[in-house]
């Protein structure tokens, strides 16, 4: 067993805030956008890191859950300058599934309630933030089930649509950015639309066969690593299997793969060792690890599947 | 306002040999090793931080899931993960050292000749204010049978004041018959004061999938939803022994901190809350002072353990003025 320094890992960027809800609108069955105003949360996130939201006042679901940045939002555009100002950052949107008791609840807040939120939090990818001298001909996004989410901010980032972060110069580094993309049937797919709007080249795929490819978005994943102009980069997010499924191909095509785990949270703030995966460590031995400040984020080779 | 000066309200607390500045902890697994916590929490307004239970040797824990929530609550099987206390040594102390808020060293292991050895290694620490034995674990092979034993509480914890000078709380099981005969056993032992609270035996079910949802079937209890079992263990301990109580349990309000104090806790422990809450204790430090003149307190002291049984009649009575 190895020996982390768990302490080196802390969430320094993350704030606390009360939060009121802005929209949460269905975007596909049991899929919600929800749309808060945390500007200072906002300006500091970056695509892959994410947030804990908690319903205020309330002890039945106690815990946060964590939800992945999916975009930043600006609340007023200067057009009188040109060109037109942004400014910064008002506030962030999640994506989230119905699936159990906060999000069932979550799904029926409406506007102006309050919320519980705190981060940025996680190391997010760090494709851009450290690989300017690197320029990556075809970022490869892979996602399962709810595992989308991460990855419009990335491409937005990546394509230099857009930034994100107090940090300057992270710069657009890939030409091409593609989305592989499964899920059960056609009405779950969620943000297809905000994908292809960041100039995102999707391909889908379908366990039910109502849209895109019939069988498992790993089928498209293969296609692509042994078609014309094939991934230098591949990131990928989803149910484990399909992780590990994907990290493999990677690793048989010698494409460096990082995922994004969705191990469960109780804090999200490295306190608690709930969130912990197995890492390897340079000895052959493996340790747990905290996902949730030493990740979501890790290089797929390090991960005991 | 009349312009008259507030009543000051002296918050400082005595824990034995150990005097803390106020009443507000953290409770030991709940709180990393606080550097976690810097962004979120003035770390140096808290009475006393604890960190993540320290055993001999580095200890990977329990496979994931580790924690499940339930209602008002959640259960926990971590498994006691920690690097070992060397590695506490090397890289976590240092940081706690250079806190202005007093660090509790809480230490586990599977026999006595682990917590004296424990107790010797942190005994020469100047950034060790005092250790707190958790002979309560749940979740780890033998880490509770010190807790439900009174001859073996009361021998560890004698074993551990013979090997060091420091200031000892011993932190006990509610998954006892008796928690006060174990309080009884640990101050007979030497144990300074004595913390309650630890985690309640319990376990979760998918039904569906016929298992159960902690990968070590069963784990401990923790939140909201314990706090009545703890109130009533401190009020249990402070009939038994004169030693002070650190009560622990569901606390994550100022109401929840009264409560406590007043059924005879003289410090409290705020835990689960620390997840879900990461600033509770500085609400709670906000808003000690005013609750505590509402009972017209000028000190902590003057709360701890006035519960007035005889009260009993509820509501009803109060109304016939």
């Amino acid at each position: 067993m190895s020996s982390p320094l768990h302490a080196a890992y802390c969430p320094d960027h993350a704030v606390l805030a009360s939060v009121e809800v802005v929209e949460n609108v269905p975007v596909a069955r049991d899929t919600f956008r929800l749309r808060v105003t945390c500007a200072e949360m906002a300006r500091r996130i970056t695509p892959g890191q994410f947030v804990m939201l908690r319903l205020a006042g309330c002890n039945d679901p106690l815990l946060a859950r964590p939800l992945a940045l999916y975009d930043t939002f600006y609340e007023t555009t200067d057009l009188t300058s040109d060109p037109p100002a942004m400014g910064s950052p008002a506030g962030l949107d999640v994506v989230y599934l119905r699936l159990g008791k906060m999000t069932r609840r979550l799904a029926e807040y409406r506007p102006g309630q309050l919320l519980e939120i705190w981060g940025p939090l996680g190391n997010g990818f760090e494709l851009t933030a450290k690989a300017n001298d690197i320029r990556l001909s075809h970022l490869m996004m892979v996602a399962g089930g709810i595992g989308q989410t991460p990855f419009l901010a990335l491409a937005q980032e990546a394509l230099g649509q857009k930034t994100y972060g107090s940090e300057p110069g992270r710069l657009p580094t890939v030409s091409r950015v593609s989305l592989c993309y499964g899920a059960r049937s056609a009405d779950y797919l969620a943000g297809i639309e905000d994908f292809e709007a960041a100039g995102v080249d999707v391909r889908l795929a379908t366990d039910d066969g109502s849209r895109g490819h019939h069988g498992l978005v790993t089928d498209l994943v293969l296609d692509s690593l042994q078609g014309a102009n094939p991934p230098d980069r591949i990131v990928c997010c989803g149910p484990e299997p399909m992780m590990a499924a994907v990290a493999g191909l990677a690793r048989e095509h010698a494409v460096p793969c990082f995922v994004s785990l969705e191990t469960p949270m109780a804090c999200g703030i490295g306190i608690c060792f709930t969130c912990v995966a197995r890492v390897r460590d340079a000895h052959g031995g493996w340790d747990y690890k905290r996902t949730c400040v030493e990740g979501p984020v890790f290089d797929a080779s390090v991960i005991e599947w | 306002m009349t312009g008259e000066p507030i009543d000051a309200v002296d918050l400082s607390v005595r824990l034995g040999r150990l005097t803390l500045r106020n009443p507000i902890l953290v409770a030991s697994g709940t709180f990393g090793y606080g550097r976690e916590m810097a962004a979120l929490v003035e770390l140096q307004r808290l009475g006393a931080l604890i960190p993540k239970t320290v055993t001999r040797q580095p200890r990977a824990g329990n496979a994931p899931w580790r924690t499940v929530e339930t209602s008002a609550g959640m259960l926990n099987a971590i498994g006691l993960d920690n690097d070992g206390v060397d590695a506490f040594l090397a890289h976590h102390l240092p940081y706690l050292g250079g806190l202005p808020c007093p660090t509790i060293v809480s230490i586990a292991g599977a026999g006595v000749e682990d917590y004296v050895a424990l107790a010797r290694r942190l005994d020469d620490e100047s950034a060790v204010a005092a250790l707190e034995l958790n002979i309560s674990c749940p979740n780890v092979a033998g880490g509770v049978d010190f807790g439900t034993d009174p001859r073996m509480c009361h021998d560890v914890v004698t074993a551990v004041r013979n090997a060091t000078g420091k200031p000892i709380i011993a932190k006990l099981t509610p998954n006892v018959t008796q928690i006060a005969l174990m309080a009884k056993a640990a101050a007979e032992g030497g144990a300074d004061a004595v913390s309650l609270i630890n985690t309640v035996l319990g376990m979760a079910v998918d039904w569906r999938h016929r298992r159960p949802l902690l990968a070590n079937v069963v784990g401990g209890l923790s939140g909201p939803a314990i706090k009545p079992i703890a109130l009533r263990c401190v009020y249990q301990v402070a009939q038994a022994v004169t030693i002070p109580i650190l009560g622990i349990g569901g606390i994550a309000t100022i109401d929840d901190v009264m409560e406590f104090l007043v059924a005879g806790a003289s410090a409290v422990q705020v835990g689960t809350a620390n997840y879900y809450c990461p600033n509770a204790t500085m609400t709670i430090l906000d808003q000690l002072p005013a609750a505590l003149r509402t009972l017209q307190a000028t000190c902590v002291a003057n709360v701890v353990g006035t519960l007035d049984t005889r009260a009993h009649g509820g509501p009803s009575h109060g109304d016939k003025h």
